[in-house]
């Protein structure tokens, strides 16, 4: 006679573990708040569309709306956002004590920085992209939607795999990526043309006029590869952030949330 | 008598060790945690006490890998913790820090751990969150939980991967008497079927009931080890203080002075009080009162100064 046994109430699959990761990383690295923070630099974007519509100093509202971007989307709302995402997919949760639950896994640890890299970049590709092509239509320039979504897009995805990196080499993650923004790129990048290429905020402005129609000379800066090819230099960066974040991700040193 | 008998008879080391600590120091700037740490763990329960600050969570941590050490070196079945990644498929970790995954429910936080280590037993995560007598609450957010509760939902996240080793630091905090009763059986019956159980306490009673065999750390240095029998005889011969108030202090203690167990008595006679040094408590306790009713003398209070874990912990090292 066979016993039949009860199947369980609630039945579970296994997942592959970088589906799990990502998961993981949508469902718990994201609570209100963190939406909330990364929704208001969102909204600075379309107000930043509004400027553009506002100031009648330039021939064209693409134009308009170039210069606008440039200073405030692509240097301000852009790393500003990226840094909650990628804040909130690591550096966070080493800092309240939790994320040694992934790290004592045997999952590679490639697979959880590139789980959590995804689920960063998706959560930036679905806010701070459209926020970007959305404040181009405020502006009335919706030829610029496009570029902006573009350059944001890859803007956004290298910034938080930096903050990854960042997030794994220091747990003050937000005042150390906002040293890399405002002092690294916006100070040094503004003169220095070799870590200007290096810079997300400068190549994804280098996206945005390289692919726009008729883009501003003010906005081209020499030196720094501008529309595809400032795709490749990001996708670049984007790559070598990873790979360090991984490296540091192995050596890892998770003493706890209270120390 | 060969190296190795010499080595299993040293009571910190376990004879079929599957957790070896080597000469292990670890260091934060300039604090000790722990300072050439030798000792080992095998099957069964093994008690990790210590007063706050002894080294027990930074043993832990090192054990399973999240704290690199800085000299010595630590192996579980054999391989490197901080080196090799596959070893945390066969250990897992229950942290004091009340930590859990934001906006996870109980059930959640099983399938995720289920998932990472790769379990295909699809009953596994629910018979995890029964163990622990958290079925009925499965399905709330694990960081909505009180204390204890989140202690059994970390312990179920740990039994889901089906462990050799397990690493508990002070699991039963915040647990009720029943689920701490109930718990102590659970981590006895773990260590029966042959898994390596560390636990972490610093209440002697709590690690006595589930552990074979116990280690001491006091500031990051191994202060004892061996069956909790030999560690609580070891804490009845470290000396005692006892106060002894009394209506004649000075009469009772010059009675005290003829007492073997009594190897030394201060009075202070502002305060009528006596400062009692025996070695022998439990017979001190025996032959005070009868002492006293001898000499004529009335008792006020009898209280001992250092009976506090942590004194007895410093007499260890002395």
């Amino acid at each position: 006679m066979t016993v039949p046994v009860a199947a369980p109430s609630h039945p579970w699959r296994p997942r592959p573990r970088l589906l799990t990761i990502l998961l993981y990383t949508w469902r718990s690295c994201f609570p209100r708040k963190r939406w909330a923070a990364i929704l208001v630099p969102c909204a600075g974007a379309l107000l930043f569309g509004l400027l553009a519509r506002a100031v009648d100093n330039f021939p064209t509202a693409e134009r308009a709306f170039a210069n606008v971007a440039a200073e405030g989307i692509f240097s301000l709302v852009l790393p500003i956002a990226a840094l909650v995402i990628g804040d909130s997919v690591l550096g966070s949760e080493i800092r309240a004590g939790s994320f040694h639950f992934t790290w004592l896994s045997p999952v590679p640890t490639w697979q959880i920085v590139l789980g959590r890299w995804v689920g960063g970049a998706t959560v930036a590709l679905v806010t701070i992209a459209p926020a970007a092509a959305l404040a181009a239509v405020v502006a009335g320039s919706p030829s610029s939607a496009w570029p902006a979504f573009v350059a944001a897009a890859f803007g956004g995805v290298a910034y938080v795999a930096i903050f990854i990196t960042i997030g794994c080499v220091t747990r003050r993650t937000a005042v150390w990526s906002l040293a890399f923004v405002f002092l690294v790129e916006r100070l040094l990048g503004a003169v220095l043309t070799g870590i200007a290429q290096l810079s997300p905020t400068w190549e994804s402005r280098a996206i945005f006029v390289g692919l726009l129609d008729d883009p501003p000379n003010r906005l081209i800066r020499d030196g720094i590869p501008s529309g595809t090819d400032a795709i490749v230099r990001l996708i670049i960066v984007t790559l070598v952030a990873l790979a360090l974040a991984d490296w540091r991700m192995r050596h890892l040193r998770l003493s706890g949330a209270a120390d | 008598m060969s190296a190795d008998d010499e080595l299993i008879d040293d009571p910190a080391l376990a004879s079929n060790a599957t957790v070896e600590v080597g000469a292990v120091s670890v260091w934060f700037g300039p604090k000790v945690a722990l300072s050439e740490l030798t000792c080992s763990f095998g099957p069964g329960v093994s008690g990790l006490l210590g007063p706050n600050g002894a080294g027990k969570t930074t043993l832990m941590r090192a054990i399973t890998g999240l704290v690199g050490v800085n000299e010595g070196s630590i192996r579980v079945n054999g391989r490197d913790p901080r080196r090799d990644r596959s070893v945390h498929a066969d250990m897992a970790l229950v942290p004091e820090d009340e930590a859990v995954p934001a906006g996870l429910t109980a059930r959640q936080f099983t399938h995720y751990l289920a998932s990472l280590h790769r379990i295909t037993d699809r009953e596994a995560p629910e018979i995890a969150l029964r163990t622990v007598d958290l079925l009925d609450v499965a399905d709330r957010q694990v960081d909505t939980f009180s204390k204890g509760m989140r202690q059994r939902a970390k312990i179920a996240a740990a039994l889901v991967t089906g462990p050799q080793v397990l690493v508990l630091d002070e699991p039963l905090n915040g647990a009720d008497p029943v689920q701490r009763a109930h718990l102590i059986e659970l981590f006895k019956h773990l260590g029966a079927a042959g898994r390596t159980v560390i636990v972490s306490s610093h209440v002697l009673n709590e690690v006595e009931r589930m552990a074979d065999r116990v280690i001491v750390l006091v500031h990051g240095r191994l202060a004892a080890a061996g069956g909790h029998r030999a560690i609580r005889d070891a804490m009845d011969d470290t000396p005692r203080h006892v106060l002894v108030r009394a209506d004649d202090g000075r009469r009772l203690a010059a009675a005290l002075v003829g007492l073997d167990s009594v190897t030394g008595v201060n009075f202070d006679p502002a305060r009528g009080e006596l400062i009692v040094l025996t070695l022998q408590a439990r017979e001190l306790a025996v032959a005070l009162p009868r002492l006293a009713k001898h000499a004529s003398v009335r008792l006020l209070e009898v209280r001992p100064l250092d009976d506090s874990l942590e004194s007895l912990f410093r007499e260890l090292v002395r």
